[in-house]
């Protein structure tokens, strides 16, 4: 790999402070349009986290029965499920259960695959062989089916939910960090690290991590998109989020059986999750051709 | 030389395979509940009723009453027969089921996989060569809205609009009821992501290409253009390319499990499902290592593929 913005980061800091350069670069970033876009998409989806409950107009379990499978109107402007609940007002709640189990799980999938890949990576020989044969293992089983298969067996509680999900995460993390680490650990300021004695995992943390951050936020921002779309395919197979909390995925399914004459119950939840998975795609891209130019198959 | 080669791509799937089958086990011994009062067609509810004798016996029977080494020895012994055990929800043979399964998503995703390397590639081809054109806005905004519509949703909206609002297939049902029609819809559905991933890939595989000086050397000695596009570029071009539909597998088999489902055909997503809503564990297994396995074989073709289209490459 050739040098990275933040390679050259580092080496700037004599005359510039990080911050600074921090801002710097986010400015160009955002210089695209198509970047603009996708960051502001994607702000307002986690923004809805936060202020969930002032932008639906109803509660998410407020059950009508009178209102049973009422096509969009103004009063709820997406129309109503089979229990005359405001679709709109659980969609938006549904954005909260989606993005935050993504956040959690890409969150927990970065902070153990990056120490399990960049660790695997430094000290290199038989810990190396093994983990990354582990790490391949593991990806041998198609994510959906792992996730399902775990679920399964531990019984589809949030815990479960966000371990089977990251899972197949940590593995990816693992393997992109570990590919970043053996690219800089020859580098002479590591050996410099050595020389003056340091300890190995302060070289790992402190000094080589920083500067293999651009891949991880590049699979990151991809990998968010990839668990909200595995944590609606499971909640639509029914071993994700249980009912009755809002969920996409279980919106979608339960609008299934009434798909041919209420087609809004599962319409606008997938719309949503499509917008969604177009803002983390787009960001994923732009990230990379702005990080990490070089490197192309990150997933 | 190049059997060789292959040997020594065989051998090394060999840990892999052991690692999935390994996995696959402890899936089923973590699993709640006792497999031997399973075993016997009793809930977890009925507990207290069991006579303690007969349950010995059957965990003797099972072989339960072993060392959990012991227990994983028997099991890969027989799982590498092709013995997965008889289910206990439906009495049959798991091999059986999952074998009778094969062939619905084995056709499936040789259909999808076909649609998707053929559209993939076409659309990624034209928007290299229409580089910075209304051509390659359109396909790049295709690739990008591929690339983010969840299969299980598209599989949904596809089945709304081409058999109920406008009825030209079948809603669902397998193939022996209605022919090959009965897999359009979700091979299309399916076909869609990774379609959209090998149009990125070949796009931007056939831009670094193109840029390169033997195809302005190819296009001074005066050959066509196509012939230039496609003999000399793409040729160059298609390594990342058949890297990146040799990792399609997971992703097709994942939209596999959605579509099967929605569509009611009868192949190993379906059957997994199924097990897993009966909490069927030996049919997960089962399903799981299938899986697992063919997972790893369609990497060794990916990998034999690279030897035969590159010859540079000689691992």
């Amino acid at each position: 790999m050739t040098m990275t913005p933040s390679q050259t980061a580092e080496q700037a800091t004599a005359t510039k402070n990080d911050w600074t350069l921090l801002k710097e670069s986010f400015k160009h970033f955002l210089s695209s349009k198509l970047n603009r876009f996708s960051f502001g998409l994607t702000m307002c989806l986690l923004l809805l986290i936060v202020i969930a409950p002032f932008v639906a107009t109803y509660p998410y379990d407020e059950i009508n029965p009178a209102l049973g499978l009422s096509p969009p109107s103004w009063e709820h402007p997406m129309g109503t499920d089979q229990a005359g609940r405001d679709v709109f007002s659980r969609v938006i709640y549904g954005a909260r259960t989606s993005l935050s189990i993504g956040l959690v799980t890409v969150l927990f999938g970065l902070l153990t695959g990056v120490t399990i890949g960049a660790v695997s990576g430094y000290l290199g020989g038989w810990v190396d062989e093994i983990i990354m044969r582990i790490v391949e293992i593991f990806m041998s089983i198609p994510g959906i089916i792992m996730a399902l298969a775990l679920v399964s067996v531990l019984g589809p509680s949030l815990p479960s939910i966000v371990l089977a999900l990251s899972i197949r995460r940590i593995t990816q993390f693992a393997r992109v960090a570990r590919g970043s680490v053996l690219s800089v650990k020859s580098q002479d300021y590591v050996t410099a690290c050595h020389a003056i004695g340091m300890s190995n995992l302060r070289i790992i943390f402190v000094h080589i991590l920083p500067n293999c951050i651009g891949p991880i936020i590049v699979l990151a921002s991809v990998l968010l998109g990839n668990v909200i779309l595995t944590e609606s395919t499971l909640s639509f197979l029914g071993m994700g989020i249980q009912e009755p909390t809002p969920s996409w995925g279980t919106m979608i399914a339960k609008g299934n059986e009434y798909l041919t004459f209420a087609p809004w119950i599962s319409v606008f939840p997938g719309l949503f999750l499509f917008l969604t998975m177009i803002a983390f795609n787009l960001l994923g891209d732009g990230l990379r051709d702005h990080l990490d130019p070089r490197g192309g198959s990150a997933v | 030389m190049l059997t060789t080669v292959i040997l020594r791509r065989l051998l090394l799937s060999v840990p892999t395979i052991l690692g999935v089958a390994t996995l696959a086990f402890l899936l089923g011994h973590m699993s709640p509940g006792d497999p031997a009062i399973a075993a016997m067609g009793l809930d977890l509810d009925g507990e207290s009723m069991i006579d303690p004798d007969e349950l010995a016996r059957v965990r003797e029977e099972l072989g339960l009453n072993k060392p959990l080494i012991v227990q994983y020895l028997q099991w890969l012994g027989r799982a590498l027969q092709g013995n997965f055990g008889t289910s206990y929800v439906s009495s049959t043979a798991v091999s059986e089921m999952v074998f009778e399964a094969l062939p619905t998503t084995m056709l499936l995703l040789i259909l999808t996989m076909s649609t998707a390397i053929v559209s993939g590639m076409a659309l990624g081809i034209v928007s290299a060569v229409f580089r910075g054109r209304s051509m390659d806005y359109v396909a790049r905004m295709i690739a990008i809205i591929g690339v983010s519509t969840p299969t299980f949703w598209f599989a949904l909206v596809l089945m709304l609009t081409f058999s109920f609002a406008i009825p030209i297939f079948p809603m669902n049902g397998p193939v022996s009821e209605h022919g090959l029609i009965a897999m359009a819809l979700p091979t299309l559905a399916i076909a869609l992501h990774p379609a959209a991933l090998i149009a990125r890939m070949t796009r931007s595989s056939m831009l670094e290409v193109l840029s390169q000086d033997m195809i302005r050397t190819a296009t001074a000695k005066g050959l066509g253009k196509w012939r230039v596009f496609m003999v000399h570029g793409l040729r160059n071009a298609i390594n990342p390319v058949v890297t990146v539909i040799g990792f399609q597998f997971a992703n097709l088999m994942g939209g596999a499990v959605a579509v099967e489902f929605i569509f009611s055909l009868p192949g190993l997503g379906s059957l997994l499902i199924e097990g897993i809503y009966e909490k069927d564990i030996l049919l997960i297994q089962g399903a799981v290592l299938v899986i697992g396995i063919a997972f790893a074989l369609s990497n060794l073709i990916v990998d034999l593929l690279y030897v035969v289209i590159d010859p540079r490459i000689r691992v």
